[in-house]
Formats: structure tokens, C-alpha cells, sequence
């Protein structure tokens, strides 16, 4: 079960600290990164599920993802490499595993960041949105968990968020298969411009 | 274009401003973001600096001193509120809420889950029918029953050992495949007739629990619970996960914030909480005694209740907080639950076989080399002290080496009648606490460090036989009839 998933990434990460002297040449010619960072229980990794057609274990829990998954987003002739991250609350990390999640954002500079959020509780998470913004990443923010956040009567008015941030936003509902080909759209469409 | 939404007060601005002009490395994060963590005393982003411009260093730290010398208000503080400032700013242009809406079916849902009162009794139901009925007497009952008797030890067995035995006439060689401890009569059987079933249908209900969000209900609960008794609730939240897997738990307590809790929550996960498969296997043996069942489920509360108070006394530090996050509850989604659960016993599979079939490929060397007689003997008197028959002994070994190993022994002990419901008890009692499974403490190895995972196993082992020592006494004592 999980604990031998992690036995894999346990020895990829023995890779990547041996790796780390020559990662960043590396990186640089490599393909380019997308994050997944979000809050914990946002539905980082079904997102990450159905980009990557990996299977990370998805559950109803904060704080299954501990570690991080890569995979692979293929499409066209591209490849993307996606990362999905451990949750992490503030750009001020406070627990071991939000550390671990602000670490891969300093080390692997991902090209692009896909700020998931619980439409929902949309207040308290839009500031690491601001954060992110600030700290001058790429961010395309998803609203996920849509489905819920409208039967509690929750309205968000993404053209004008979009406008606000200058940043693309999105709506989605994961968990039941809707808003990923905008999702995978505005990945290709953003990366593009990625520097 | 990106807008930067993030305007701080006019000072805090300009004292970014001048830490920015002092910071010429090219950071992941923009200038002014590594400013504003500076601010905010992060300690990787200062070592982070320390390393890259350190010819400037002393400069930044006297003007960060200086400033904080001349605010009153913190400035932690400051940043921070301005973030959610901006960000209610932001949304109150572009949300609405209309708080008629919601389904009152699931407040109530929730509220009934979380409030002891109505909790507990919810939790039992829970546990009876989810676990009890379902994973003790129809997984563990039935469907083993049928594959152990009539499809392995009816169809299987029989023809398989006639056909090794005849193949290979040195029993030395067949008795390695076949007959009593044989990689396919024991380790094979073992594996797919017992725990495999068993473990099946656990993985099937905790998906359900899991993706419905009662989950972390229970650990709230929980701690409502623990708190009354001073226990430390935090410490609790990767528990309720250990049911599934001690080991992923034990990985998950690092999310814990302090030291102090992911150290007594590593503890008890070893101790007192058993994994799905040992947990299905005990249901399954206790499951046609519901008193033995009830001295079992009693005994562990306690121990578990007591060495959490204990430890929480003893290990200093400091208390903290209770919060989680609590998930909506939802209706789960077959596919999804379908889908974990085939994945979890696929990698638990995978994992088990070659363990079940080492297992037995080492009691082949030892019983040729007699090691597993020596050993067994030495374990004899250990047994029965605790008021177990000698044949226990080889489960209690096989237990050192995976837990699941030695409760599948012990249930296939039981099939054959050996046991009475107290000898049952006491057993399934002490090996739920005796040793974590070796990838278990391989995880705590990792994440706590040896000499703390060492110290743990040197207290659990002789305290396990000690309950197990005192609970035989009690029920003899008592002449308690567990049928």
C-alpha cells in the first residue's frame, strides 16, 4: 500500500540529494515544471491524477500527501514535468511537510504554479495567492471544489478575480471530471509564455 | 501581466525598498518577497541569504533591528494582515455568499458525528456494523473460511503436497514448498487465503469512511475525548490513519508541529494501534465471541488511554493547539473507493508475498539448522507465563517478523481449536501490542531517529508480555468464562 509508494519516491529522493551539485545545470535544458500547491484537501492530487494518469493515493483527509509525486503531462509534442506538493498554508512555513513544499519552490523553480484552492474557503486561502503573486511566480489559480462552495451559495466572479490578479482563473470540480481540459488549456497556453 | 496586490504600510515599504537595493543574488522568489520573509524572521530565508549575499548580511540584520527597534506593533503581524486585508478587499468585489443555502441534512450530519454525546454511540454503530459485521464476520468469517477450507486446505493442499513429495522424495527439499511450514502450504496460504480477504475488505470500508470525511470527525472526537483525561490531542490525527497502515501513520506524524507530539503519537502508533491486516485478523479470530471481542476492544482503550497519559506526562514540552482542517462530509464515490481500494491491496500484496514466502523460507532454515527449535524453546516459558499453550510460541515468533504474519498464525491456530477464548484474548492481546512490522520501524527509524526508535521497541517488548502477563492473571482471577 502507501508505505511502499513512498519506498519509490524515498529512493528518488536518495537520487535527487546525490543529483543535487548537478541539478540545477540540469535543470536548465530539462523540460519545464509545473507545481501543485494548495492548502491540504484541496484536491491537489486528483488534479495531479488525471494530469499525469499517475495514481497517488486521493482521500477525503488533510495531509495524506506527505511527500512529493512527479509525473509526466504529455501533449502534442511537449512535455511538462507536474509536481505535486505536500499542503502548505502560507509562504511562511510552519510544519515539516509545508517546508518541504516551500524548499521545492526555491530549489526546482517551477515555471508555472497552479494555485489549487477549496472554492469554498476562497478567504482563507486567497492570501498565499497574493504571495505566490508576489514572490513573482507564474500562477494560474484554480477554484476547485466549485460543486460544493455553489450549494452553500458561494458566487465568485472570476472574470473580475482575473482581472484584479492578472492572472488566468479557473473554476473546477475535480473530483467529479470538470474544469480539467480548461485546466490542461490554460497550462499549455501559460507555459508557453513561461520564461 | 501579473498585479502585484501587496502594499504594505508606508514604512514597512520602505524598508523594503532599501533591503531589496541589498540583495543582488538571484533568489527563486522576487527581491521583495525574500524581504518581507526576512521581515518575518524566517530562519531558512535568512540562512538562505547568509549564503548568497553575505557580504551584506550584517547591513540587512541592523536595518531589520533598527526598525523593529521603532514600531511597536510586531511586524509579523503587520505583513501578515495586510495579506488577509487585501485579500477580503479582493473578494468582497468578487464574491457573494448566500447564506440561505447549504443542505441542513449535512449540518446536522456533522454536528451529530462531532458532539460526544451523540459521537461515541455513532462511532460504535459505526465500528460494529463497518468493521465487526462486515470485515470480522463476513471478510474474516465467510470469505476465509471458504478459501482456507475448502479451495486451500480441501483442494489445494492435499494435491499439492502429494505432488512435491512425490517429486522431490528428500523431505528435507519438499518440506521447503510443502508441508507444515512450506512457501506454498504456509507462506502462499497464509497470504491469499487469510489475510488477503481479511485485509480486502478492510481497505474497502476504511476507503468508504475515508472519502466520505468522517475520518477526521473521528479524530476530532477524539480529542474532545482525550482532552477530558489531559491526553494530548493533537497527537491524535495521524492515529486514526495508523488503523489503516501504522507505518504510513507514522510518516504522516510528521505534519505534527512540535517534537514532543510527533514523538508520543510515533510511540503509541507502535504500541497500541493495530494495522488492517492485524486488526482484520483479531475481528476475524474474536468474531464468534463477542464477550472476548468486548475484553479485547476494553484492554486496549486502556492501555492505550493510560500510556498516552503517561507518556504525555513524561515527555516535557509543550502543549499545543488542537486544529485540523475538518473536509465537508460527501457522499463518497464508488469509483474512487473502488479504485483505492484495489490499489492498496495491490501494493499491500506486493508487499506481503515475498515477506509470507521469506517467512517461511527462513523456518525452513531454521528447523534445519534447529535454530527455530532453540528459538521456540526459549519462547515456550515466555508463552506460558502468559498462559498460552506451546504451540503459541512459533506465532509469537512469527509475529517478530510481521505482524499480520503472527495474527494469521494465531487464526489458523484457532481454526483448529486449540485455543479457549481467554488463551484467545491474551494472545491477540499481546501481539496487538508487541512490535511494529519491520517496515514499520524501518519508518521510525526515519523519521524519529535510532535511538528513539530503539528506546521504544526496549520499552514495548517486555511491556507487552507484562499485559499480556496481568490480563491472564485478571481473567483467571475474575474465572471470567470467554467461552
Amino acid at each position: 500500500m502507501e508505505c511502499c509508494n513512498q519506498k519509490v519516491s524515498m529512493i528518488s529522493r536518495i537520487r535527487n540529494l546525490t543529483n543535487r551539485k548537478d541539478a540545477h545545470k540540469v535543470e536548465q535544458n530539462a523540460q519545464k515544471k509545473i507545481a501543485l500547491i494548495g492548502n491540504p484537501n484541496v484536491g491537489k492530487s486528483v488534479i495531479f491524477n488525471s494530469l499525469t494518469g499517475a495514481y497517488v493515493t486521493v482521500s477525503n483527509y488533510p495531509g495524506t500527501t506527505v511527500e512529493v509525486s512527479r509525473g509526466r503531462y504529455t501533449y502534442g509534442n511537449s512535455k511538462l514535468e507536474v509536481i505535486d506538493t505536500p499542503g502548505m498554508y502560507s509562504m511562511i512555513p510552519i510544519t515539516e511537510e509545508e517546508r518541504v513544499t516551500r524548499n521545492l519552490l526555491i530549489n526546482e523553480r517551477p515555471d508555472l504554479v497552479l494555485h489549487i484552492i477549496d472554492a469554498k474557503n476562497i478567504n482563507r486561502m486567497l492570501p498565499l495567492t497574493l504571495q505566490l503573486i508576489e514572490a513573482g511566480f507564474q500562477v494560474v489559480l484554480v477554484l476547485n471544489i466549485m460543486d460544493e462552495a455553489k450549494a452553500l451559495g458561494i458566487e465568485i466572479n472570476c472574470r473580475e478575480l482575473q482581472k484584479i490578479l492578472g492572472i488566468p482563473v479557473l473554476e473546477a470540480s475535480a473530483a467529479l471530471n470538470k474544469g480539467l481540459n480548461e485546466i490542461r488549456k490554460t497550462i499549455e497556453e501559460q507555459i508557453k509564455d513561461a520564461a | 501581466m501579473q498585479h502585484n496586490t501587496l502594499n504594505y504600510d508606508k514604512d514597512i515599504e520602505n524598508l523594503i525598498f532599501r533591503l531589496v537595493s541589498h540583495l543582488n543574488s538571484d533568489y527563486a522568489f522576487s527581491k521583495r518577497s525574500v524581504a518581507t520573509m526576512l521581515l518575518q524572521e524566517d530562519e531558512e530565508i535568512w540562512e538562505l541569504v547568509k549564503q548568497n549575499d553575505g557580504s551584506n548580511y550584517n547591513e540587512i540584520r541592523a536595518m531589520i533591528n533598527e526598525f523593529k527597534k521603532n514600531t511597536s506593533e510586531s511586524v509579523l503581524y503587520q505583513i501578515s494582515r495586510t495579506q488577509q486585508e487585501e485579500s477580503k478587499k479582493i473578494l468582497q468585489k468578487v464574491m457573494t455568499v448566500d447564506k440561505n443555502s447549504g443542505s441542513k441534512l449535512a449540518k446536522i450530519v456533522n454536528k451529530l458525528t462531532i458532539n460526544p454525546i451523540t459521537g461515541i454511540p455513532l462511532l460504535l454503530l459505526v465500528l460494529y456494523y463497518g468493521f465487526y459485521q462486515f470485515v470480522g464476520v463476513f471478510g474474516a468469517g465467510t470469505m476465509v473460511d471458504f478459501i482456507e477450507t475448502n479451495i486451500f486446505d480441501e483442494m489445494i493442499n492435499p494435491y499439492i503436497n502429494q505432488f512435491v513429495n512425490g517429486l522431490i522424495p528428500w523431505k528435507v527439499v519438499s518440506d521447503l514448498f510443502v508441508n507444515d511450514y512450506g512457501i506454498i502450504t504456509l507462506g502462499i496460504k497464509y497470504a491469499i487465503a487469510i489475510v488477503l480477504p481479511v485485509v480486502g475488505c478492510f481497505f474497502l470500508m476504511f476507503s468508504i469512511i475515508e472519502d466520505s470525511g468522517y475520518l477526521p470527525r473521528i479524530s476530532m472526537l477524539m480529542d474532545r475525548v482525550f482532552k477530558k483525561i489531559g491526553l494530548n490531542g493533537r497527537a491524535v490525527i495521524p492515529m486514526t490513519l495508523g488503523f489503516g497502515c501504522d507505518t504510513m501513520a507514522t510518516m504522516v506524524s510528521r505534519t505534527l508541529e512540535t517534537k514532543r507530539e510527533r514523538v508520543i503519537s510515533t510511540f503509541l502508533l507502535a504500541l497500541a494501534i493495530p494495522c488492517s491486516a492485524q486488526l482484520g485478523v483479531i475481528l476475524a479470530l474474536l468474531s464468534g465471541k463477542p464477550m472476548a471481542m468486548a475484553v479485547w476492544l476494553v484492554f486496549m482503550v486502556l492501555i492505550f488511554m493510560l500510556i498516552g497519559y503517561l507518556t504525555s506526562k513524561v515527555i516535557p514540552g509543550e502543549k499545543a493547539g488542537f486544529y485540523m482542517e475538518l473536509p465537508p462530509l460527501r457522499m463518497p464515490k464508488l469509483s474512487n473507493v473502488l479504485k483505492k481500494t484495489y490499489v492498496r491491496m495491490y501494493w499491500y500484496f506486493k508487499e506481503v508475498l515475498p515477506l509470507f514466502i521469506l517467512a517461511s523460507v527462513l523456518i525452513w532454515v531454521g528447523n534445519i539448522t534447529g535454530l527455530f527449535e532453540v528459538l521456540v524453546r526459549y519462547t515456550v516459558p515466555v508463552v506460558n507465563m502468559i498462559g498460552l499453550p506451546d504451540k503459541t510460541a512459533e506465532i509469537f515468533l512469527f509475529g517478530f517478523f510481521r505482524r499480520d504474519f503472527g495474527a494469521a498464525g494465531l487464526f489458523d491456530m484457532q481454526s483448529s481449536g486449540v485455543l479457549n477464548g481467554r488463551q484467545l484474548v491474551v494472545a491477540a492481546a499481546t501481539l496487538t501490542l508487541f512490535v511494529p512490522c519491520v517496515a514499520q520501524f524501518t519508518m521510525m527509524i526515519k523519521e524519529r531517529g535510532w535511538k528513539t526508535a530503539l528506546a521504544m521497541c526496549a520499552f514495548i517488548f517486555p511491556f507487552a508480555f507484562a499485559a499480556g502477563y496481568l490480563l491472564n492473571k485478571v481473567l483467571v482471577l475474575w474465572g471470567i468464562n470467554l467461552g
